[in-house]
């Protein structure tokens, strides 16, 4: 029985197989000949060799920092456990805040987190009032965040892009990175002046300001200090619209600052002097009170991840910063926007490698 | 007995309806894997996938690349130290041949008002290697960046750069709109 049933099934195989073979090999035949075909249009490819050393963007030499030059080491450091962070500041009680994509992380002093404030939209900055409120600096907008983390104001700002918020003297004052001033409000939010707007009269150039990165702080001494990230320099300039001073240099060397943007962040020490963060080149440094040059505090070759974005070329790199508070005890916190976590750094002491 | 003739059909029938998927699956994978590029449409480089890898110079049909920088007035930051420019650390921030970062010399730098300056692409120079796109890239906004430039391509079926482009980033868009800009930009 089995052996008359297995002659014509057999052939029946042998059919079935040939079918699909044939299919196959007709799927086949018609991939090569729409692709014979097709390529056979085209102009041929000539062989070419690979671009010589002068057509590759190198900046290598730049990504080693001179040990010698290295004055901090890091503490320890924690995530911002935010997708996309943007920003940071500390608080009068020491806490950490990270904004970024969807809200502000609270974090205290040892990155331990404390709570979460969710905010719809790209929270670009963050601050805090006399009354431990919350600024949160969106496109086009301010929240103000209650100490209970309830939304107690919207202050909205038509094409206003706050890209970091300084308090005192009972005013805020605002980075518009968008129409390149900064924005003068009351504790309330009304409109008080515009500082740093170009006007040729009073020899005032207007900031330059390539991307959204553009930094204010209060300093103790009653002025502000700006970044004019496109001019790489950092001004002193008066809560009544004033430029005193400004410092910095354009280069790729250690004491400058290179490309568009830089320093994207700055803060004051205990001692006058300046921390900056820089992108591109990934770097912490230190100036003192006048601006020179005095050591660093991350170097480019502490942010590996962020090296590798950028010269992979992803969107995110180009537009992502290097970002630095300092606490009240005088450490330097870094948000490092590519690696999304804050780095506690402090001074080396004697000894320390 | 009764049942192996039924058997043999519904073998024979799924095995033929599997042969003749099998025919259509190769079929249609070959007709998308040489997707015909419609007359309507032209090859273009999105400019966000872009990578600046430097093949746009090396694998294009024509002796120079088709592919060119294109410059967005608009968005350009006019950095001080321009890196699109500007060798890294240059000598001097001026038009020296020494501070310049493109090999062929193919961006023209104009002084408008301090401290602006306008950076015009000159096509007859630029090969697409991309080293300006990279610098602005890795510094700058992206206001420098490559495109197809469609007076000189020739519109290849199958472009021999978006073949060899690691990132993918060639497109087919429509001829009637063949760039994709950012901002309002001038070549």
């Amino acid at each position: 029985m089995a052996e008359q049933r297995s002659e014509p099934d057999s052939g029946r195989r042998r059919l079935l197989r040939a079918t699909l073979w044939g299919g196959g090999l007709a799927g086949l035949g018609a991939l090569g000949g729409i692709g014979v075909k097709r390529l056979t249009q085209d102009p041929p490819a000539p062989k070419r060799p690979p671009l010589g050393p002068e057509f590759t963007y190198d900046v290598s030499r730049f990504q080693t920092s001179d040990p010698g030059l290295i004055q901090w080491r890091e503490l320890s450091r924690f995530p911002s456990g935010l997708e996309r962070p943007r920003n940071l500041c500390t608080t009068p009680g020491g806490h950490i805040l990270v904004c970024g994509d969807d809200g502000i992380r609270r974090f205290d002093a040892d990155g331990r987190e404390l709570g979460f404030s969710p905010i719809q939209g790209r929270v670009h900055a963050v601050a805090v009032l006399p009354d431990e409120s919350l600024l949160a600096g969106l496109p086009d907008q301010v929240q103000v965040i209650a100490p209970d983390g309830k939304v107690r104001a919207v202050w909205e700002l038509e094409d206003v892009l706050p890209t970091s918020i300084a308090v005192a003297d009972s005013r805020i004052f605002l980075a518009d990175a968008h129409a390149r001033v900064i924005r003068v409000l009351d504790l309330e939010g009304r409109p008080l002046q515009t500082i740093g707007q170009r006007d040729p009269d009073k020899g005032i150039e207007g900031f330059v300001v390539p991307s959204p990165y553009f930094c204010v702080r209060a300093a103790p001494d009653g002025l502000l200090r700006i970044a004019n990230p496109g001019k790489h320099t950092i001004e002193a300039w008066t809560t009544d619209g004033d430029l005193e001073l400004a410092w910095g240099r354009a280069s790729f060397a250690i004491d400058g600052f290179c490309g568009c943007c830089n320093p994207v962040s700055f803060a004051l020490l205990p001692d006058g002097g300046y921390v900056t963060g820089e992108k591109g080149l990934p770097r912490v440094k230190t100036y003192d009170e006048c601006g020179a040059f005095t050591g660093i505090v991350a170097g480019t070759e502490s942010f590996p991840e962020y090296v590798q974005a950028t010269q992979a070329g992803t969107p995110e790199a180009a537009s992502a910063g290097i970002y630095v508070v300092v606490d009240a005890a005088g450490r330097v916190l870094i948000l490092d926007a590519i690696g999304g976590t804050v780095r506690i750094m402090v001074r080396k002491e004697d000894g320390d490698g | 007995m009764a049942e192996a003739p039924g058997m043999n059909r519904r073998a024979l029938l799924s095995g033929g309806l599997r042969g003749l998927g099998l025919l259509g699956i190769g079929t249609a994978t070959g007709a998308l894997a040489t997707r015909d590029k419609r007359d309507d449409e032209v090859w273009q480089i999105d400019p966000d996938a872009c990578i600046q890898c430097g093949l746009c110079a090396t694998e294009c049909v024509l002796e120079i690349s088709a592919v060119k920088t294109v410059h967005s007035h608009g968005m350009c930051g006019y950095c001080e130290l321009c890196t699109g420019y500007f060798e890294p650390d240059p000598v001097n921030l001026d038009e020296g041949a020494e501070n310049q970062l493109c090999p062929t010399g193919a961006i023209e730098r104009t002084y408008i008002e301090h401290p602006y300056y306008e950076y015009r692409i000159k096509p007859d120079l630029c090969v697409g290697c991309g080293k300006c796109v990279k610098g602005c890239n890795m510094f700058g906004n992206g206001s420098l960046y490559l495109q197809v430039n469609h007076d000189r391509c020739v519109d290849c079926n199958r472009c021999a750069i978006a073949t060899a482009c690691p990132a993918e980033a060639f497109r087919l868009v429509p001829r009637s709109e063949p760039y994709l800009l950012r901002g309002k930009e001038e070549a």
